[in-house]
């Protein structure tokens, strides 16, 4: 309904709308969603920076991809921040509604996102090749999300390297383990994933002469376990990306980060956070 | 123990621990001082895997037998290593082959004896090592006792080619049935009993023995395996370019496959082949194929008209060389050579030399040996109206002693060429021919083998006839039309006499009949051992997978033919 659109755009353009942001092609956040799309609702906080998407789970692990306003072409925010619920599901399907657009030849989606502010719904337009498509998602009340209180100075161990080398290790890791033992150290092994399952233990080890290493800042020995089931979603973002930066804090915290890159070459980041699997010292259940 | 696999091999290791996956549940690891073997075996028992990658495949191949090795566990590694693992496990290791091949430079493979682990490392480029340990069971070694040298038929033949073979079966297909001729050789699909045969897609495959680098057919056989390990043999040759060589004897006994690359690796594939189930024994089948095919080929070669009364000896002879097992042919055949020199010079001989040299030969011995009073002349019958009462012989293989029968009389007509085709029967135990029978055959030998050699004009018939009229006066005998194999009914009284006769020690006719005189006795003692070879035939022929064993042409035959006594 070409007239509704129309008088629907005006009305967002005014200042009914608390945040209108539009771009070129829709893929380039849907891509991005993909990568933390580990559970159903998503949490949107809209700030003058850009998008910051969280989504977690179990209390354990939280997924946050960054979106920024430079991203955009066009991002209107009329407050300081708006934060709102959505279900992730249903927003990445809206984003894909002209398919996923694998094949990348096809003309992307242009996409607009309309947020009226607490309480409305979040709408989104979508247009490719001259066809219309507008979705109103329902927003839901904002949980308040974990703060993994993982700030730099905390960090204790560092590394940044290339996300190919890693990519593989993640796709064979031993499915049958519960946990995965990441040890990060100064010393040999450097940095070492290691699995154990079914058939035995398996361990990768990263040399930190390696060419795939780009910084090394570990500064002491830490082996943190962390459930195979948390850290699993993450291997989504880590196919998209290009690099990983992999921190430990003194609390064994795991701080993972992503640097996509999407079509237009803009760069996108990934964090999750995992916490690590505790030996239960004394049991009291 | 230790041993360090460089990055260019591993690509064959792997597809090895690949193959192997796909047989077994369980690969054995055995580092021996010839190398390091990795073995498995399904577990129906029914094929059996075996890779021995000798040292020149590693960079560095320590099997721990030595004691100074670093002192330590040198109790253990002087024992040498035997253990299994499970397929699961090693495939974790090699499980993506290509980006094994992409990224690995050296896989290091060694025995964590404290922990009682195998430890499997792989170097990767970028300074990445993928260590994994993997659990282990000691066990005792496994092997598999088989003889390559021994088998009379070898083929070897690129793997390329077994792959486009195999490509053209349906991936459901489980078995398929190899069929060897000295002309040519077909790969069918086999089907098992199925209530409407024309409802099931029959694949059939003629290969030209042009395609092949050896093709050597000592015994016309076919064998029926499971091809899905087929495949697995095949995936793993395909990717090292090798040729393959199989190794067969007849259907019952294994057929191995052969991959070696001289000096680096070898491997061997053992696989049970179906028993024929006509056969009273599982060697009988095989035996009695071998014979009809024998007895096939000759046929060509010789197209002679007595080959029914040749057939019908030959293919007891088979029969009975089946049963017996080749050393009892052998022995006979010694025998019967001594004692029947003529054989090479009659055209069955001949024949036989078509066929097979090795197998025709035995054959012709056995034949001979069975006949006592060989019938030299009878020889020219027509080997090849042997090998088609043979094969319908086979046909009704289930009476050993109808059988047997007319077998020893074939034989008595034409020695040689009974003995040529199966080759390995002549000796078989003809004891079947009963009493009464072998009388009559031998009265009837006496005439046939008068006939015989008019007789090779005739298509079995010629046999038929002279044993039918040989036969009516001292035995009755149901003249069989055996155009092209169907004489064997015929023959197959005919050879009684011979069965009885050679039995083992050859010439004389004895009742050999212990058993098959019972059988003759139960059909209807004075049945016309026709009827009951009749039946015997036919039951036996509709099995037999190429003899053209039914004698359609017969109507007498046509009554029985379910009848497998």
């Amino acid at each position: 309904m070409p007239g509704k659109m129309l008088s629907t755009q005006q009305a967002d353009d005014d200042s009914a709308n608390v945040f209108v942001a539009k771009l070129d092609n829709a893929r380039n956040v849907s891509n991005i969603l993909k990568a933390i799309h580990f559970k159903d609702t998503a949490t949107v906080f809209v700030t003058s920076q850009g998008l910051k998407v969280t989504v977690e789970d179990a209390k354990c692990v939280q997924a946050n991809a960054f979106i920024q306003a430079a991203v955009f072409h066009h991002f209107v925010l009329t407050q300081d921040q708006a934060t709102f619920k959505v279900n992730l599901s249903v927003l990445i399907e809206c984003l894909t509604i002209f398919g996923s657009g694998a094949g990348g030849s096809t003309a992307a989606a242009s996409l607009k996102m309309c947020y009226a502010g607490y309480g409305s719904p979040l709408v989104l337009m979508l247009e490719e090749d001259g066809v219309l498509t507008d979705c109103s998602l329902k927003t839901l009340e904002p949980d308040e999300v974990l703060d993994f209180d993982f700030c730099s100075t905390n960090v204790i161990n560092k590394i940044i390297m290339k996300s190919e080398c890693l990519k593989e290790v993640f796709n064979e890791l031993d499915t049958s383990s519960d946990i995965l033992q990441i040890l990060m150290s100064p010393d040999a092994p450097f940095l070492q994933l290691s699995t154990f399952g079914n058939a035995g233990s398996t361990h990768s080890s990263f040399s930190k002469e390696s060419d795939m290493v780009e910084a090394f800042q570990c500064t002491q020995t830490q082996s943190n376990r962390y459930k195979m089931q948390l850290l699993r979603p993450s291997s989504k973002a880590l196919a998209l990306s290009a690099r990983i930066s992999i921190r430990t804090d003194a609390r064994g915290f795991l701080s993972l980060q992503y640097m996509i890159r999407n079509d237009d070459g803009q760069v996108c980041f990934v964090e999750f956070f995992c916490a690590p699997d505790e030996e239960m010292e004394e049991p009291d259940h | 123990m230790k041993c360090v696999v460089p990055g260019v091999n591993l690509k064959v290791f792997g597809r090895a621990i690949h193959s192997l996956a796909k047989i077994g549940d369980e690969v054995y690891f055995e580092p021996l001082e010839q190398g390091l073997s990795l073995r498995t075996v399904n577990s129906s028992r029914s094929a059996y895997a075996c890779f021995l990658f000798f040292p020149s495949y590693f960079q560095h191949y320590d099997d721990g037998s030595r004691e100074d090795e670093a002192g330590r566990n040198s109790e253990e590694e002087e024992e040498g290593l035997r253990c299994k693992i499970t397929v699961k496990s090693i495939m974790a290791v090699f499980r993506s082959l290509s980006t094994i091949e992409k990224t690995v430079e050296k896989c290091k493979i060694s025995h964590n004896a404290r922990e009682a682990r195998l430890v499997f490392e792989l170097h990767c480029r970028h300074g990445i090592v993928k260590t994994h340990n993997l659990a282990y069971i000691e066990c005792e070694t496994l092997q598999a006792i088989f003889s390559k040298d021994m088998c009379p038929n070898k083929l070897s033949a690129p793997s390329k080619l077994f792959c486009d073979v195999v490509v053209n079966f349906q991936t459901t297909q489980e078995e398929i049935t190899l069929t060897v001729r000295p002309e040519s050789l077909s790969l069918k699909n086999y089907v098992e009993d199925e209530p409407d045969p024309n409802k099931v897609v029959h694949t059939e495959l003629n290969l030209a023995p042009e395609e092949f680098d050896l093709y050597q057919v000592g015994v016309d056989t076919d064998i029926t395996f499971c091809l899905k390990e087929l495949r697995a043999i095949l995936a793993f040759g395909e990717t090292t370019g090798l040729p393959i060589n199989i190794n067969f004897e007849s259907a019952g006994r294994p057929v191995t496959f052969c991959i070696d690359s001289d000096q680096t690796f070898e491997a061997n594939f053992v696989l049970a082949t179906l028993a024929d189930v006509d056969q009273s024994s599982s060697q009988m089948p095989a035996s009695q194929r071998s014979q009809q095919a024998a007895s096939t080929s000759q046929h060509h070669a010789k197209h002679a008209a007595n080959s029914k009364q040749h057939k019908a000896k030959d293919v007891s002879v088979k029969k009975e060389s089946k049963r017996k097992e080749s050393t009892k042919t052998d022995r006979h055949r010694d025998q019967e050579l001594n004692r029947n020199q003529p054989q090479p010079s009659s055209s069955a001989a001949n024949d036989v030399d078509n066929m097979a040299d090795i197998s025709a030969e035995e054959f012709a011995a056995a034949m001979e040996a069975e006949e006592d009073w060989e019938t030299e002349e009878q020889t020219e019958n027509n080997p090849q109206d042997r090998i088609t009462d043979q094969q319908t012989l086979q046909g009704a293989e289930t009476d050993d002693t109808t059988q047997k029968e007319g077998r020893v009389t074939e034989t008595n007509t034409s020695p040689g060429e009974t003995k040529r085709k199966e080759g390995r029967v002549t000796e078989t135990d003809t004891n079947l021919q009963g009493g009464w029978l072998g009388k009559s055959l031998h009265e009837e030998r006496e005439v046939e083998e008068e006939e015989g050699e008019e007789e090779e004009g005739r298509n079995r018939g010629g046999l038929k006839l002279n044993g039918a009229e040989g036969r009516s006066s001292s035995s009755p005998v149901i003249p069989v039309q055996c155009p092209s194999s169907g004489k064997s009914s015929l023959l197959l009284f005919a050879d009684e006499d011979i069965w009885s006769k050679p039995k083992r020690e050859g010439p004389c006719l004895q009742p050999l009949d212990d058993d098959d005189n019972d059988d003759l006795d139960e059909t209807i003692p004075g049945t016309p051992p026709a009827k009951k070879f009749r039946s015997l035939f036919f039951g036996s022929s509709q099995k037999a997978s190429q003899s053209t064993q039914p004698q359609q042409n017969n109507t007498v035959l046509a009554a029985e033919t379910d009848e497998e006594d």
